[in-house]
């Protein structure tokens, strides 16, 4: 054989090679198979588009997998049958199966972030930070009603109690919005402060803002906006939970790396407890006996013993962890 | 062993965040754009270890099996600087302050439109199930895009001007891969964007490849005396393969249909698809050099071995050069300008 026909023959079989090569490589590395799901925490790891589980009585990831392009937050379908995790450069929902731990169904959704739904159960929610806009869908088929531009950086989401009226914070201009829901037109929008990210709606219907380039959060009136208090928690103020008794406030403080507790009546602060690394969104054991918080900055759970007032353990998780679910 | 080695990583982000950073957006009413800086941190942090790797591999081996040696490095300091910008995060930063907002105008208006860019595990449902698959499909998918836009740039007279900034190196060497015009660099920005609302992003899911590939691309540029053989050549760019590229002889105008060869940024499959493939030694030339000198023929000047600011300018002057000829055609191009060796 010439030298030409050779180089020839190489030629056409590089492609074959290359070929034979990655399919060697795929074998080797890729593949997760489907999860084990035990009751425990699932967190998901924003930047490594992961989803990892954790056993609560050990505090040990079990398990990270694969989920989706930057998963940013999930909860539980008004069915409670399902977990929604938003994959917001995936764009997509993706429904794993609580019994199961599977995902059952994958539905297109454009950048979901931000998610909710009405406490009726009959609208979801779906804000686009990146691409400033907010999506309303029917909650009972995903449908698409209204799309809405939101100028700029829409982020938390909290609805009223009669389930006619979202309320976005909007970071990119100080504001929050309130939109209805039937109409898809907004009801008004005020100045709040510095760069607001949670919303927590109160039962009487008052609006919390979180005030995160601040040290506080804002109370704000439902009917235009005006603001009537703001309460001091924290630098960085980010985000809120209610615990289930609706006793107790939680607050993040992402810049001060703390979290502090409030008499949810009142709105007295009870207590400031240390949560390194930037603390995000919350998620209560069912026992009520720990706060576990994810930790964007230092890629870890914060666990808070709440009798003790104390950082209790952190556990390893993947990079950059937002969503937090605990069952 | 990997894990805790990318648990190192994520640790020293978050302090150098928390510590350096966090303070500085709070203190100025910037903390919309935290997590984006934070991710910012994360892209220097991982640029500095293929950076490092790239040099703990690598400069042994031009010290070992040098192509070229030189008695004077003023050139390859340039160079040094390029990498350090890129690699530490002060080129992307900017790539993403200037194109991100007009990015998401686009991506935003499309949505209205009621388009959402596909991945490629919808379009390849068979995928779905094997993130690393995906993930290696992305890699040729974005490889083969790379491989065009490069095919572009020495097509493009007004593109081979700012790309001919890459190319006028004589003293090539690990160092080299970051060696482009800022423009350049937006303008692949603005080319690996229009690929994502195409196909969507990739699966960041591992990080570790995304270096070794980064770290790739550094080796192609190494001066060192090491091809990848017959079976591996067709496989993976190497120094070799891609010194063939940057060889005087095939920078030469006009650069693509007649000379030039080896466009491939990381699979050669590209070259030998589209008929650009060039050996080391072909089998029809036995006399050619398999390591050639590189650079383009006409380009010897000290604006070629200048300093980083100089160099920029440069290429905006031959950029202009090769735009005049659409405002006054008496003027020649930057292609026509500069004469052959």
């Amino acid at each position: 054989m010439s030298r030409t026909a050779k180089s020839a023959l190489s030629c056409r079989l590089a492609p074959l090679l290359l070929a034979a090569v990655l399919v060697v490589a795929v074998l080797i590395v890729a593949g997760t198979a489907p999860m084990a799901f035990a009751k425990g925490a699932i967190v998901l790891n924003s930047d490594d588009d992961s989803l990892s589980l954790i056993d609560t009585a050990t505090y040990k990831e079990t398990s990270r997998s694969y989920i989706g392009r930057a998963p940013h937050h999930l909860m539980k379908t008004p069915d409670g049958k399902s977990l929604i995790v938003a994959l917001a450069e995936g764009n997509e929902l993706a429904f794993i199966d609580l019994a199961t731990g599977l995902v059952k169904q994958r539905i297109a959704a454009s950048d979901p972030y931000q998610i909710g739904f009405s406490p009726d159960g009959k609208w979801f929610v779906a804000n686009s930070l990146r691409l400033d806009r907010i999506d309303i869908y029917n909650a009972a088929n995903y449908q698409l009603v209204h799309r809405l531009p939101a100028w700029t950086m829409p982020s938390h989401i909290g609805f009223s109690p009669d389930s006619l009226t979202v309320y976005v914070t909007l970071q990119g201009t100080d504001e929050l919005t309130a939109i209805d829901l039937a109409s898809g037109k907004p009801k008004w929008t005020v100045h709040v402060g510095p760069q607001p990210a949670g919303v927590l709606v109160r039962p009487s219907g008052t609006i919390l803002a979180a005030i995160m380039g601040t040290d506080h959060f804002v109370e704000v009136a439902p009917q235009d906006g005006h603001i009537i208090r703001s309460v001091e928690t924290g630098r960085g103020c980010h985000n809120f939970l209610l615990s289930p008794d609706g006793k107790t406030l939680y607050v993040t403080n992402r810049v001060a790396g703390t979290i502090s507790a409030l008499d949810a009546g009142t709105l007295a602060v009870t207590r400031t407890m240390v949560a390194p690394g930037g603390p995000d969104d919350m998620a209560l054991t069912p026992d009520g006996k720990e706060l576990w918080a994810t930790a964007r900055w230092q890629a870890s759970i914060d666990v808070i013993d709440l009798a003790a007032g104390s950082l209790k353990t952190t556990i390893p998780v993947g990079r950059s962890p937002h969503g937090i679910f605990v069952h | 062993m990997i894990d805790q080695f990318l648990r190192v990583i994520d640790q020293v982000q978050g302090a150098i965040f928390e510590a350096a950073i966090q303070p500085v957006l709070y203190q100025f009413g910037l903390m919309d754009w935290a997590e984006d800086v934070f991710d910012g941190v994360g892209v220097a942090l991982f640029g500095a270890l293929a950076l490092a790797l790239a040099y703990l591999l690598f400069r042994p081996l031009e010290l070992w099996r040098p192509v070229e040696h030189w008695a004077e490095r003023r050139a390859v300091r340039t160079d040094v600087v390029y990498t350090l910008v890129h690699k530490l995060g002060i080129v992307p930063a900017l790539m993403f302050v200037v194109l991100t907002p007009i990015g998401a105008m686009i991506d935003g208006y499309l949505r209205f439109q009621g388009y959402i860019p596909p991945a490629l595990e919808q379009l390849l449902p068979a995928l779905r199930d094997w993130p690393f698959a995906t993930f290696l499909a992305y890699i040729v998918v974005l490889d083969l895009g790379e491989y065009w836009r490069h095919r572009l740039q020495h097509r493009l007279p007004w593109w081979w001007a700012l790309h001919s900034l890459h190319h006028d190196q004589r003293q090539m060497t690990l160092w080299s891969d970051d060696r482009n015009h800022l423009l350049d660099d937006m303008l692949a920005t603005v080319w690996s964007g229009t690929l994502a609302l195409l196909i969507g992003v990739a699966p960041a899911e591992f990080p570790l490849v995304v270096i070794a590939f980064r770290v790739i691309e550094s080796l192609s540029h190494a001066n060192v005396r090491l091809g990848f053989g017959r079976l591996g050549s067709p496989l993976l760019v190497g120094p070799q393969y891609h010194r063939v590229h940057h060889a005087v002889e095939h920078a030469r105008a006009p650069f693509d249909r007649a000379r030039g060869c080896n466009f491939a940024v990381i699979l050669p499959v590209w070259d030998i698809v589209f008929g650009t493939w060039h050996p080391a030694r072909h089998p029809a030339n036995r006399d050619e050099p398999g390591f050639p000198p590189t650079g383009v023929a006409g380009l010897a000047d000290a604006a070629t071995s200048c300093g980083f600011v100089r160099h920029q300018l440069e290429g905006f002057r031959r950029l202009w050069a090769a735009l005049a000829p659409f405002v006054d055609r008496r003027r020649p191009g930057f292609v026509a300008a500069f004469s052959r060796e």
